[in-house]
């Protein structure tokens, strides 16, 4: 297990750099520059700015430069913000983005998880066909749209909600029902699967056979089981909260780090694209390992075949 | 007690005819295919979104001829027109009657002779054309992701398992990294360095959409490698590419499909989020992501600008989930519900 934790922690610290470099890369071939209003500035002007910012230094320098300041966590500053810190503006603004994936996480693993284990119990009913209907339209509806249905419908037309920006905890429960969507509907897809299988097996036999009630069985005994494989969709569950809050968080106006990161791509303001690029794929990549590593302590066959999956 | 007089000679002939009877097979021997299309058939979610389908690629092609606008004509003076389509505008609670939210015939009103079917935009461009061209974009993201999954993904995954050993190891280094990195971040970089559009989307797709194909390839590619028939075939002296294309893909076939349709409702997905948050494909060219986004600014006003491409992305990534479902259902017993 220690020798499994080591090489995968190397691939994740592999990984990383090969984003940090692509990253860096691919910004020095970015067409357009970070400079405001060029035409008006004259030569010397302009190369005062660019010295400030170190970028009239060969390339390979600045490369050294930005990934021994990557190291102590220096992402640079801001073109866009009055050169504040980037490691500022995400710190800023990862709360309210880390708000809404908590809020939708736990709501919707709650909610998927009833309605994938009431769509097992009532296997082959019209609850069934409920849900899974449900399910599957859950899972395609991009949640751009569904955000859009939920402003139109609740917020514009009832004036139940309000219709966006970030002020309180009514404020939030719109963009986490959008963002919740996707989760649901996948986790009650894959808890429907496992519980069926569960339940047909024999140690539920035997359980109900003890006269063990019907509640009792299907939470204890059915659940705790079905609910293991469940680590495995984590991973792509972080990617698609990750996208969500993007669009979510436009469509709300919820100052995020979603919308900050759209915002500075329109506007080239490099720095923080890199910066919010290395934060999100060191975030995801953090994710898979720790999903392989609980993966293998809880599953022990995956233990035993030699940390393969 | 038997009476020998019943006992008579025809008793004691030959049944061979009879016998060549009960071993004939009365059913028609079906292909692994023909199998799982009759099954496929049964599943009604899965008819309903072939059909779908089907219908939403006729209308992409067919359907921008069959207005009289095109997707970037611009008509100020037709801004914001409702949905009008004739002889449906008659039927007063369907939304094509040419009336806006508080019922007053804008048609009428502006003196607009032509129908727009799906009505107008904020620039006056006709919704129908640009919706229906959206749809042309996402249906050829669907087909490319496909083609990649299909020529790199399988390749790829296919050497890998296939020669093991050494080779293996290095193409499956490389793949762990191109794991690790997030999809929407590689399209993102690339749509940053080249201009955004249907080509970067192109090429990053080409870069990180066939990984989840090249493993699940190699993963049966290993296990049937090491079958009896496999090891007949080659002591008969077949070539490597003979048994990788005669023996191990069509076996290979049913998690091939069902990857690949699982891969385009997601990339199609992932288009239509990239020019929703303007990084796609850029006006005056229209996709349906785009579209909603454009909505989104009058969906107080003009919710239908919203509405339609919301209503037809939508459908079409169900379409594809609902085929998906049934694939994997009608070709993989095994994971059947």
């Amino acid at each position: 297990m220690a020798r499994y934790t080591l090489q995968r922690f190397i691939y994740m610290l592999i990984t990383l750099f090969i984003i940090a470099t692509a990253t860096f890369f691919l910004m020095k071939l970015l067409p357009g520059s970070p400079l405001q209003n060029q035409e008006k500035l004259t030569p010397e002007q302009q190369k005062i700015i660019l010295d400030k910012y170190g970028l009239n230094d060969p390339i390979p320098v600045q490369y050294v430069r930005y990934l021994g300041n990557l190291a102590k966590g220096d992402l640079g500053v801001s073109f866009q913000y009055d050169n504040r810190p980037v490691s500022t503006l995400i710190a800023d603004r990862i709360g309210p983005s880390a708000q809404l994936g908590f809020q939708a996480l736990v709501f919707g693993t709650i909610v998927g998880i009833l309605l994938g284990v009431i769509a097992a119990v009532r296997h082959n009913t019209a609850i069934d066909y409920g849900a899974t209907v449900l399910a599957v339209l859950g899972i395609s509806i991009p949640s751009f749209v569904f955000g859009g249905l939920l402003q139109y419908y609740i917020g514009v037309k009832l004036k139940l909600l309000p219709v966006a920006f970030w002020e309180g905890f009514e404020y939030t429960i719109m963009p986490t029902l959008a963002l919740s969507v996707f989760v649901i509907a996948s986790i009650a897809r894959f808890m429907r699967t496992e519980m069926l299988e569960v339940l047909g097996s024999d140690y539920i036999l035997t359980a109900r056979a003890k006269g063990i009630s019907g509640f009792g069985v299907i939470f204890k005994h059915g659940l705790r089981n079905a609910m293991i494989p469940i680590i495995t969709i984590l991973g792509p569950m972080a990617v698609n909260l990750m996208t969500g809050t993007l669009v979510i968080e436009q469509i709300f106006a919820v100052p995020g780090l979603g919308e900050q990161f759209v915002r500075s791509i329109n506007l080239n303001d490099y720095p923080v694209i890199m910066g919010t690029t290395i934060f999100y794929s060191a975030l995801f990549i953090f994710v898979i390992f720790i999903v392989d590593l609980l993966y293998g302590l809880i599953d022990p066959r995956i233990r035993l075949a030699g940390g393969k999956k | 007690m038997m009476n020998e007089k019943q006992l008579s000679p025809e008793l004691f002939e030959l049944a061979t005819e009879r016998q060549g009877d009960m071993e004939k097979i009365n059913r028609p021997s079906l292909t692994f295919l023909q199998d799982a299309w009759i099954r496929l058939r049964k599943n009604k979610g899965a008819v309903f979104g072939l059909v779908m389908i089907i219908i939403i690629a006729l209308m992409a092609i067919f359907a921008p001829m069959m207005s009289e606008h095109t997707y970037k004509d611009q008509k100020i003076q037709h801004a914001k027109l409702p949905p009008r389509i004739p002889v449906l505008e008659h039927i007063d609670w369907l939304p094509f009657n040419g009336k806006d939210m508080n019922g007053i015939d804008v048609y009428e009103k502006r003196g607009v002779k032509e129908y727009y079917w799906f009505g107008t935009d904020d620039l006056g461009r006709d919704l129908w054309t640009r919706t229906w061209y959206g749809a042309r974009i996402s249906l050829y993201i669907g087909v490319l992701a496909a083609a990649i999954d299909l020529l790199i993904g399988i390749i790829y995954g296919g050497v890998s398992g296939f020669y093991g050993g050494r080779v293996d190891n290095v193409m499956q280094r490389i793949i762990e990294v191109l794991v690790g990195i997030p999809n929407l971040i590689v399209v993102i970089l690339f749509i940053l360095v080249f201009e955004p559009g249907i080509i970067s989307i192109t090429m990053a797709m080409v870069i990180t959409g066939w990984v989840t194909m090249a493993r699940i390839v190699r993963g049966q590619i290993l296990k049937l490698k090491n079958m009896e028939y496999v090891l007949a075939a080659r002591t008969l002296g077949a070539s490597d590419a003979r048994i990788i294309g005669k023996h191990l893909l069509p076996n290979v076939i049913g998690p091939i499909i069902i990857t690949t349709m699982f891969t385009i409702p997601s990339a199609i997905f992932t288009e239509a989020f990239l020019s929703f948050i303007g990084l796609g494909i850029r006006p005056p060219e229209a996709s349906l992501g785009s579209l909603v986004n454009d909505g989104y600014k009058s969906i107080q006003t003009y919710p239908h600008l919203m509405m339609i491409p919301a209503f037809v992305i939508s459908l079409l990534i169900l379409s594809f989930n609902l085929l998906a479902d049934g694939l994997r259902d009608a070709l993989d017993p095994k994971m059947r519900k």
